[in-house]
Formats: structure tokens, C-alpha cells, sequence
């Protein structure tokens, strides 16, 4: 008897410490479906009053919230394509070749995850305006790059570690050539953790935020990250149900890649997490 | 090159990996190889100097230099951006912030990420569900995280003041992020929400490791709760921890998105950290060379996390964890 009540006990404890930790989430989600007016209440109802979808409607119809997202959508897919193209034939090269230097190498990559945005930034900056990129997609992708590659990199190659030897040897003594086993039978195995890559890199570039604060500042490149908050900046008065709504908006693709990824998170935090 | 990152799956495999690539060298067939191994890291290595290499020795060279932003014009000037900076009292008050900052939000991610991980490990109802919650903070951008937190934190509105008020914690609203030293103390506590979730995945998938027999043996010995967590979870947790701490460490102290957007360094330098100066000063104060000498020294920095980083790395050599 006893030992049930410490069972309950425990997982109302458990719960309201998940609770806690999901309340802010929670909150903006609530908030995003209040009436405005109904955000200046004193005290604050929790529940709202009255469910509205105004804000989501003007969200999508009177900001650029919508070309944020397209300008967010073809940034972060096309980081997600180039890096994950590069770093497949990079790991499977570092995994399964011998060469000079390639240990080096390795660490190197491992280096260049940690180093700071900031230290790279002021020369990419002046890179871009030599290059007469400065302000657009392209420069975003290029600067992407610095972290995403790294990262897909260190990723692959630790899915790629896993796939047995035998199957390529297998096929290299049937006569398959290296390219031929490598299209023909490392790919299709490492096809997992190519899309599970291919996710968190997505989730890395969409999250992104200083390098689209300092190459980019119009609206016609501006990802969802610096043009949501420049509507916090901007606004006259500050309409938090409408931040919300963003919010919430902006958070949608992640909470459905999260479902997809919930397999291989460990292995994703585990070459250095999602976070740059 | 030690292979293992954190939380390395159970079996590593990387030691087959090793083999094959030394059966490669030696068959002298295969040792031709080693050209199409160079053309596939090809792209790799060219992307990696165009747009890592060569901006990090240009920020060093930059760092000479003083340079006027709007314009890009500059002339040569020798190490004295590095001597202003030495004599600057900002530079060491934003050094301490940074530490500061690091120092406290990372003790509070690892308390917090170990217990919300043994809490999550045991036989709790929804308990992936629960997960998941747990770990979505992770998830979320930087901007939808403080955007939600400058809501919760409205000092007018905001539910946080209201609910402490009605428990009686406070009698008047507090200003969070306005007034020193409440915004660091703010801005730590949004970060370890933020990024505890790191620490809970790695840690739980540790935990799910430990052998079961550990606990039978302690228990046989008459260990009770606490002697168990004490003498077998916290030694097993050891080695994922010591790596868990030093990548937070390195990534906390190069933190800008959380505590530009949260206090913008405000109020005045109060929350000021290095990556934070470094924006400030190129395009706050449009000295580029001056911000590129303070990253520099920031680097300075973090090269030494990063050394010890990679020495118990290397200490570890090839054992999978």
C-alpha cells in the first residue's frame, strides 16, 4: 500500500516537473490564441475566455511573415542539400580510405565545431561584400556552411563507422569498382543517418540568428529568425499575441521533425548537439 | 583520433573501421586508393579553408588593423587594438560576465540535467511523452525561447510576476531583465531552461547502460537509495559527464543569440559577455579591427576548454564509452 502511494507521489512529482519545464511552450501557446484584449487581464486567466484565431490570420495576411518563412524554407534547404551532398562523400572518404593527413583531418573538423560564430563573422562579413553577395540567400548559405558542415560531418561519419566492412569488401570482390560499392551498397545502409542529418542540419540553419542579423538587412532575405524579432523591434506597441502566433508558426516544422527524429536523438546530441 | 563524441552508442563500432582502412594500406592494390579517398574529401577541404581557414587568419590580421566599418578604409596599426583592450575596463568586465555567465548557467544545466535524467529513467506514466517535453526546450530557436520568456518576464503583465505575487514571493512586480542583478540572474536561469535538455539526453543514455547487476550487488551489500546513486549511477556517469560539462563550457562562453536578444547586454554592460563586445564594437562603434582583436582574445580563451577537451578525448583513446 505503501509502496503505491510512493508510486503516485512520484509521478505527480515527475509531472509537475515536466510541467514546469514545458509551462513557458505552453504558454505561448495559449497566449497566441487569446483575444488581445484579454492579455491585459488583472490577474491573467489561464485559460483563454474566448478561443480566437485572429493573430494567425494577420500573422499570415498583413506582416511579411510569409516571406520569411519561403526566404527560411529555401535557406535552410538548400544549407541542408549542399552540406549533407559534401559531407557523404567527406565521411565516407575519412571512414574508408587511408591516406596522409586523414586523422588530422578528422580533428580538424572537430575543431571547427567548436569555434565561435563570432570570430568568424567580421571577416565572412567583409568576404561577402567583396564578393557582391552581401544581402541575399546566397551569402547565408555560404556562411551556413561554416557550421552546418562541420557538424553533418562528424555526424556521417559516426553513422558511417557503423556499417560493416564485410559489405563492401563483399561486393569489391565481385567486381563492383570503390564508386560502384559506394552508390551500390554504403549508401542504402547509411541512408538513416543521411536523413537524420539531413533533419538536425535542417533544424541547425532554420534556428540560425547572427549571421542573418549581420549579412543580412532586407526584407527579401531576411529569414523567419531576424524578421520575427525585428517585428518585436519595430512594433509601436509591442503585440505579444502576435509574437506568439510567430512563435508558434515558426516552431511547427521542428515539432514535426522531432517526431521523425526521436530514434536517433541520442546520436544527433551526440555529435555535438543541435545547438552552434 | 579518438572517434568518440558523446553519447557514443553502446557498441561502437570504429575499431572495425580502423581495420579496414589498414588492410587498405596494406594490399598494395588498394594503396591506389588513396587517390579517390583525396578526390571524395576534396569539396570538404576547399569549403573548409574558403569559409573557415581563411576567415580565421584573416580575423587575426583584421585584429592589426583599424578599420571603420561603414567604409571598410583602414590603416595598420600594430598589436594596439590588443594594448587598448588590456587597459579597457569594459574588456575585463565583459571577461567576467562571460565567466560569470558560464560558470553559473553551466552548474545549473548539470544539477538540473542529471536529476530531470534519473527522474526520467525511472517507471514513470507517458514517459516518452514526458521525454519529449523535457528535451523540446532544446529544440526551439533561440528567438521563439526569449520571445516566450520577455512575455513570461513583462513586468505589467507577465504571468511570472503575477504568480509569485499571489504566493507571496514578491510584493511588487520585479523587474527581470532591467535592473542588475536580476538580469544576469534572468538571463542564467533561461539559459540552463534552454539547454539542460543536453545534458538529460546524454546523461539517460548513459544511464540505460549501467548494468543492472551493479545495483543487485549494492543492494546485496545493503546500500540503500542513496548509497547506490552515490557509488554506482555517479562513478558509471563519470566519463559522459567530464565530456558534457567541457562542450557546454565551450559552447555557454561563445553564447550571443540568448543574451543579445534577452537583455542586449543591458542594463548598460551589466550582462555585457565577450561575443556580445565583439558585435558591439564592430557594428555598435563601427571599430572592426578593435571587435576582431576582442574575438581573438576570446578565442585565446576558449582554446584552453578546447585543449582539455580534446586531451581526455585522446585519453580515452579508441574505447568506446
Amino acid at each position: 500500500m505503501k509502496r503505491i502511494a510512493g508510486r503516485i507521489a512520484f509521478n505527480l512529482f515527475a509531472w509537475l516537473v515536466v510541467f514546469v519545464t514545458a509551462f513557458p511552450l505552453v504558454w505561448m501557446v495559449i497566449t497566441s490564441v487569446k483575444p488581445q484584449f484579454e492579455l491585459f487581464r488583472i490577474p491573467p486567466t489561464f485559460w483563454p475566455e474566448q478561443i480566437t484565431f485572429e493573430h494567425y490570420a494577420r500573422l499570415l495576411w498583413e506582416t511579411p511573415f510569409l516571406l520569411y518563412m519561403r526566404n527560411s524554407l529555401i535557406l535552410s534547404t538548400a544549407t541542408t542539400v549542399v552540406v549533407v551532398a559534401v559531407a557523404t562523400l567527406g565521411a565516407h572518404s575519412l571512414v574508408r580510405f587511408r591516406y596522409p593527413g586523414r586523422e588530422k583531418l578528422a580533428q580538424l573538423v572537430l575543431f571547427t565545431y567548436l569555434l565561435p560564430s563570432v570570430v568568424l563573422i567580421l571577416p565572412l562579413y567583409l568576404m561577402m561584400v567583396w564578393l557582391g553577395v552581401a544581402n541575399s540567400l546566397l551569402s547565408l548559405v555560404i556562411a551556413y556552411t561554416t557550421f552546418a558542415l562541420p557538424y553533418a560531418l562528424w555526424l556521417l561519419r559516426s553513422f558511417m563507422q557503423g556499417i560493416p566492412d564485410d559489405l563492401e569488401n563483399a561486393a569489391l570482390v565481385d567486381g563492383a569498382t570503390r564508386m560502384g560499392a559506394f552508390f551500390d551498397v554504403i549508401l542504402p545502409q547509411a541512408l538513416p543517418g543521411i536523413i537524420s542529418t539531413s533533419l538536425f542540419t535542417f533544424i541547425l540553419s532554420w534556428n540560425e540568428y547572427l549571421y542573418a542579423l549581420v549579412l543580412v538587412n532586407t526584407d527579401a532575405a531576411r529569414p523567419l529568425t531576424t524578421g520575427v524579432m525585428n517585428m518585436l523591434i519595430s512594433a509601436f506597441n509591442i503585440e505579444w499575441s502576435l509574437l506568439m502566433a510567430a512563435s508558434v508558426m515558426m516552431s511547427i516544422p521542428l515539432i514535426i521533425i522531432f517526431a521523425f527524429l526521436q530514434k536517433f536523438l541520442t546520436r544527433g546530441f551526440g555529435a555535438g548537439g543541435v545547438k552552434g | 583520433m579518438s572517434s568518440s563524441s558523446l553519447p557514443a552508442a553502446p557498441s561502437h563500432p570504429s575499431r572495425r573501421a580502423a581495420t579496414a582502412a589498414d588492410r587498405a594500406a596494406v594490399n598494395p592494390l588498394d594503396r591506389g586508393y588513396a587517390l579517390l579517398g583525396v578526390l571524395l574529401i576534396a569539396p570538404t577541404v576547399l569549403i573548409f579553408c574558403a569559409v573557415i581557414i581563411y576567415p580565421l587568419v584573416s580575423a587575426l590580421y583584421l585584429s592589426l588593423f583599424s578599420i571603420f566599418t561603414p567604409t571598410l578604409a583602414g590603416s595598420f596599426v600594430g598589436l594596439r587594438n590588443y594594448a587598448e583592450l588590456a587597459g579597457s575596463p569594459e574588456f575585463w568586465r565583459s571577461l567576467l560576465n562571460n565567466l560569470i555567465w558560464t560558470v553559473l548557467t553551466l552548474t545549473l544545466q548539470v544539477v538540473l540535467g542529471v536529476l530531470a535524467a534519473l527522474m526520467l529513467n525511472q517507471a514513470i506514466l507517458f514517459r516518452s511523452l514526458a521525454r519529449s517535453l523535457i528535451l523540446f526546450p532544446y529544440f526551439v530557436s533561440t528567438v521563439v525561447a526569449v520571445l516566450v520568456w520577455r512575455w513570461l518576464f513583462n513586468d505589467l503583465y507577465g504571468i511570472l510576476n503575477h504568480t509569485m505575487m499571489w504566493a507571496g514571493i514578491l510584493d511588487m512586480p520585479l523587474d527581470w531583465l532591467g535592473a542588475m542583478p536580476n538580469a544576469m540572474v534572468s538571463v542564467v536561469l533561461v539559459g540552463a531552461w534552454k539547454y539542460f535538455p543536453f545534458v538529460v539526453i546524454a546523461v539517460l543514455a548513459r544511464l540505460q547502460t549501467i548494468p543492472e547487476q551493479l545495483y543487485e550487488a549494492a543492494t546485496i551489500d545493503g546500500a540503500g537509495a542513496w548509497g547506490r546513486f552515490w557509488d554506482v549511477t555517479l562513478p558509471q556517469l563519470r566519463d559522459v559527464l567530464v565530456v558534457v560539462i567541457l562542450l557546454r563550457a565551450i559552447w555557454d562562453f561563445k553564447e550571443f543569440d540568448l543574451i543579445y536578444l534577452l537583455t542586449g547586454g543591458g542594463p548598460i554592460i551589466g550582462t555585457q559577455t565577450l561575443p556580445l563586445m565583439v558585435y558591439k564594437e564592430a557594428f555598435g562603434m563601427n571599430e572592426m579591427g578593435r571587435a576582431s582583436a576582442v574575438a581573438v582574445a576570446m578565442m585565446l580563451v576558449m582554446l584552453v576548454f578546447m585543449l582539455v577537451y580534446f586531451r581526455v578525448l585522446k585519453a580515452r583513446g579508441e574505447e568506446p564509452r
